[in-house]
């Protein structure tokens, strides 16, 4: 059952003992050099010089002290006490973290292709790489989802891997996409409005389905959950489709911040209210599966036996909400702080927040109507696609349909 | 007569059991969350009259019954928070001794039945051997648990467990919310927060807020002046940054003064003073009435924004609603690249008058230049009231020229004793004799292009049922800030409790409660040692957590099968 990282020598050991436990605490060093850098640094943080001074000279000087010192530390203490390296906080970390370096070297290459700042304009930004890259990622995602859907009808073939090859290549191409526009958006107007790609509902697309992605594809290699593929990426598909049409009608553009988004809470509050948006969208993948599953089995099909266990199927779709639902509880507790700052109260009963606490609401039903004695199996599988329709509403319907004041997602 | 004391308190307790119940848990949260959707659905704290207007006589009575309108602060709301609280006090009550009893329970010894409906359940064989060497090497392999032994009827039992703690985070999330409502009361009946507008130069201690459908006021114990404020602007026209800079007024004194922007407010006396909007503090605005009763005369009329003009002549109204310095918009079509212009300042005014509809108009200062051509002035034209509606409106002349207007006069004049039997010829005829009579012998350069600008205003401007034309002629900017102010004593209690909602529901969701036995029990040739597992959640977990532990055991049992030293 464990398909785990089986993978050949050099690689697994670089995931294991000393290698992975030194790594670990070299992110952790440059993490804190960049804290540090914050804090004390230069001019201290600052909301739109901070990002010029992590690149610039006291970015190295701070990032790369932190990483040497965690280093050394890290191989002496490893050294006096061996079985430190055991834990397996950093082995499971140092794999995000260097899938998190990757995407930002890969980043680094793909500026190299970016037009110079003279050939840009906040008028015409036609001419930006990320586009391309964002097209890629679609055509990557989509892919996979067909993939996925044909390694249903044939387990055994190699259209599996490729479902899982093409679904990872596609997360690395959106994140790097992602920096990349990080990146464009302090190309013109003279760097003025650079800011977060996590500013509107183009670039939270991309980033709700990196992160739908990432949690999927971990429970697929550790849970031997490749049928629930299928229902996961067909949502990212829809998700890819509707994001072509946003590009279509002028919604990705790189645009200036109104003062009220001007603010280090919005790097925060949003991605970890999509990390909780994207776990939900997974246990909406693992219900359907649930559902399809029963009706396969209803049927007597032969498909079942691709499909992982009904019960199995049941704990993925919880693994995912023990996930989304801790996320979405802090999200909208930092989005209750920033509110408390930007405007002076915490809860407004402005629409979005309302959705969200419906959203909050459902999904903390769900665990309760779990442990509670009766209702199980199928209502629970019915009860996350549902949550999940509500889950949408909240983060596209209110836009759409629903006045307020997050209204920066509005589409007009 | 009264029920007898045992009953009652069967009832107390059937009651209490029903409020900490599981399925009540399950109904308040579906309920609460049904019961939000409406007042999304539904805008809040709207103008009454709209709300007549858009739901007719009956159902706006039936809304407003059941206090729709504001419907986050009705009493069947609320109780249904208060019901929520009492819930999960109850159910706290109920569960909270019983879960602290189980966590400190030590009963190590486990019954074979137990162990039977386990799932996980492994044995070995070994031969004869000490307690000893088959025990040490079990605790070493399990070294990051709790471990606890004891003999009962000669067999040795050893309980192992992990993350025993668990049930804290069920008593941390739900103490959490019950502290997280507590917090969002006090915020509500000892804070206030409201809106004060100060335009620049003016000082103001009075916030306003809505209380249910209405408007209230307070007084707060301080003035506050804004002396300056200022917009960075985009090139798209979006505001960057606006800025204010106050002054508190303490009891006359001026205790201190202070730049504020979005997202970072002031501090004072327990209140914060956040920079939330702008808008126009009555700038003086300067009209130009162009009378459409043939006579060509230019009135001029001053005002203020939020005043009304009125004029004893015509008795039409003028109520001068908004005033902007700049109307950024782009030009250019979706995927072109983009074009931005200014097209100035404009002002919004509502016409009203004796047998006129009402009208809402943006006029405009400026001409509209479209690639490098006049097109004449414009202004925009809503019938419905609402911004949302503004249809543009092309006037066709250049107001900015009192020449032009001086030529349009004089054409209609000229056209009215033309010969109506050839228009085309009569047109252009007409068009030269008023262009002699405004220009003499000299014509201006651009005549052709002034030319079409009266052409296209004869099929406008003479079908206008005002009897003049107001356009925006000059004006005096001034703006005002727009604040809030508020003091939150409830918003601590409410950050303490999210933290530990959020700590809590982190262990309640990643820890589970494990639990493993080995059982060291003597038979006649040999020693049965068995291992078993169990854990309250996460079942996926855990089964790859035994397996792993089974199989570090497996090589010690082969060594102690062989009989040596591990
Ligand atoms: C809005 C408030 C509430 C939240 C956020 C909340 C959250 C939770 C969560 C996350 C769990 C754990 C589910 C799991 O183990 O997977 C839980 C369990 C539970 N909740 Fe709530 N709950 C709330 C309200 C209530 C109310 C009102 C009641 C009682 C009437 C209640 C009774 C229980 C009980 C009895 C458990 C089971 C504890 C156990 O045996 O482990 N909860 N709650």
């Amino acid at each position: 059952m464990n398909a785990h990282v089986e993978t050949n020598g050099i690689m697994s050991s670089l995931y294991q003992g000393r290698p992975a436990f030194v790594r670990y605490w070299a992110y952790i060093g440059l993490m804190l050099g960049a804290v540090g850098l914050a804090l004390w640094g230069g001019d201290g943080y600052t909301e739109n010089g901070y990002i010029f001074q992590l690149v610039g000279q006291d970015g190295f000087m701070w990032l790369g002290t932190g990483a040497l010192l965690a280093t050394g530390v890290s191989i002496a203490y490893s050294t006096m006490r061996p079985e430190a390296t055991e834990g397996w906080i950093p082995k499971m970390m140092v794999s995000w973290f260097d899938g998190a370096a990757l995407m930002v070297i890969l980043m680094a290459v793909l500026t190299l292709f970016e037009p110079t700042s003279a050939n840009v304009s906040y008028e015409d930004q036609s001419n930006l790489f990320a586009g391309h890259v964002i097209m890629t990622m679609n055509v990557l995602f989509i892919f996979s989802a067909v993939s996925y859907i044909a390694y249903l009808f044939a387990p055994d073939s190699f259209i599996g891997k490729l479902a899982t090859w093409t679904a990872w290549a596609g997360v690395y191409a959106g994140g790097s996409a992602l920096l990349l526009r990080w990146y464009e958006s302090y190309l013109f107007m003279g760097g003025e409005i650079g800011h977060a790609p996590v500013s509107n509902i183009y670039e939270v697309f991309i980033l709700l389905f990196c992160i739908v992605c990432i949690i999927y594809l971990q429970w697929e290699r550790n849970y031997e959950a490749k049928a629930m593929g299928a229902f996961v990426m067909v949502l990212v598909a829809s998700g890819v489709f509707f994001a072509i049409w946003l590009e279509s009608v002028g919604q990705a553009e790189i645009k200036p911040l109104v003062p009220a988004l001007q603010s280090y809470w919005m790097k925060i509050h949003v991605p970890m209210n999509f990390v909780g948006y994207g776990a939900f969208a997974v246990a909406c993948g693992a219900g359907m599966a649930y559902l399809t599953r029963m009706w396969l089995e209803a049927r007597n099909s032969k498909m079942v036996k691709v499909f992982p266990s009904l019960e199995q199927l049941d704990q993925l779709a919880y693994k995912s909400v023990a996930v989304g639902f801790p996320a979405f509880t802090l999200a909208t507790i930092l989005g209750a702080a920033w509110a408390a700052e930007a405007w002076g109260g915490y809860w407004s009963w402005d629409p979005k927040e309302t959705w969200a606490l419906i959203v909050w609401l459902v999904y903390g039903a769900y665990l309760h109507v779990r442990i509670s004695h009766g209702w199980h199996g199928k209502t629970l599988a019915w009860w996350t696609v549902i949550g999940f329709l509500v889950t949408v509403f909240c983060f596209l319907g209110v836009n759409m349909y629903l006045a307020g004041l997050h209204s920066y997602g509005r589409l007009s | 007569m009264m029920p007898p004391m045992s009953q009652s308190s069967d009832y107390i307790k059937t009651i209490l059991l029903r409020l900490g119940s599981m399925s009540l848990a399950i109904t308040l949260l579906t309920v609460l969350a049904l019961a939000s959707v409406i007042g999304t659905v539904l805008l809040q704290n709207q103008d009454q009259g709209d709300y007549l207007q858009q739901f007719g006589p009956i159902w706006y009575w039936v809304f407003r019954a059941l206090g729709l309108f504001d419907m986050y602060h009705t009493w069947w709301f609320l109780s249904l928070l208060g019901f929520l609280m009492l819930s999960l006090t109850v159910c706290l009550y109920r569960n909270v001794p019983r879960f602290l009893k189980e966590m400190k329970s030590k009963k190590v010894p486990v019954s074979d039945s137990a162990i039977k409906h386990m799932e996980h359940v492994h044995h070995w064989q070994l031969p004869e051997q000490s307690l000893e060497k088959i025990i040490s090497p079990i605790k070493d392999q399990l070294k990051e648990w709790t471990i606890r032994t004891e003999e009962r009827n000669g067999i040795t039992y050893l309980r192992a467990d992990k993350g025993h703690y668990h049930k804290w985070g069920y008593i941390f999330v739900h103490s959490a919310m019950l502290v997280i409502l507590i917090g969002g009361w006090i915020s509500v009946h000892y804070g206030f927060r409201g809106n004060m507008q100060v335009p620049v130069g003016a000082k103001e201690h009075e916030i306003s807020f809505l209380k249910g459908t209405s408007t209230e006021s307070l007084v707060m114990p301080f003035y506050v002046r804004c002396n300056d404020f200022s917009i960075d602007f985009y090139p798209n026209g979006m505001p960057k940054e606006f800025k204010s800079n106050l002054t508190i007024i303490d009891g006359g004194k001026e205790v201190l003064t202070s730049d504020i922007i979005v997202n970072d407010p002031l501090y004072y006396k327990g209140i914060r003073i956040y920079q939330a909007s702008f808008g126009d503090g009555g700038s003086n605005i300067r009209l130009k009435l162009m009378k459409l009763d043939g006579s060509g005369d230019v009135e001029i009329a001053k005002t203020k924004v939020y005043t009304t003009f009125k004029d004893d002549k015509t008795d039409i109204t003028l109520e001068i609603t908004d005033f902007r310095p700049h109307n950024v918009e782009n030009m250019a079509e979706v995927h072109e690249p983009k074009d931005f212009q200014d097209l100035g300042a404009s002002v919004d005014y509502v016409m009203r008058g004796p047998g006129l509809k009402p009208v809402k108009i943006r006029s405009f200062i400026d001409p509209f230049i479209l690639n490098d051509e006049n097109r004449g002035t414009f202004m925009s034209v809503s019938f419905s009231g609402n911004t949302k509606d503004f249809k543009p409106m092309a006037l066709g002349l250049d107001m900015t020229n009192p020449k032009e207007w001086e030529l349009f006069q004089r054409f209609i004049v000229r056209l009215g004793s033309a010969d109506l039997k050839h228009p085309k010829k009569a047109n252009l005829q007409a068009f030269k004799l008023a262009m002699a009579d405004v220009f003499g012998a000299n014509r201006p350069d651009n005549f052709q292009a002034m030319a079409t600008r009266v052409i296209q205003a004869i099929q406008v401007i003479p079908r206008l049922p005002w009897p003049y034309i107001p356009i925006l002629d000059n004006y005096d900017q001034k703006y005002y800030t727009g604040l809030q102010l508020a003091r939150d004593p409830g918003m601590n209690v409410v950050w303490v409790g999210s933290g530990l909602l959020v700590f809590g529901l982190c262990i309640m969701l990643y820890i589970s409660h494990r639990k493993l036995w080995v059982i060291i029990r003597r038979e006649k040739d040999g020693v049965k040692v068995t291992l078993a597992g169990l854990s309250n959640r996460n079942p996926l977990n855990f089964k790859r957590e035994f397996k792993e532990i089974l199989t570090s055991f497996e090589n010690d049992m082969q060594h102690l099968k062989q009989g040596e030293n591990v």
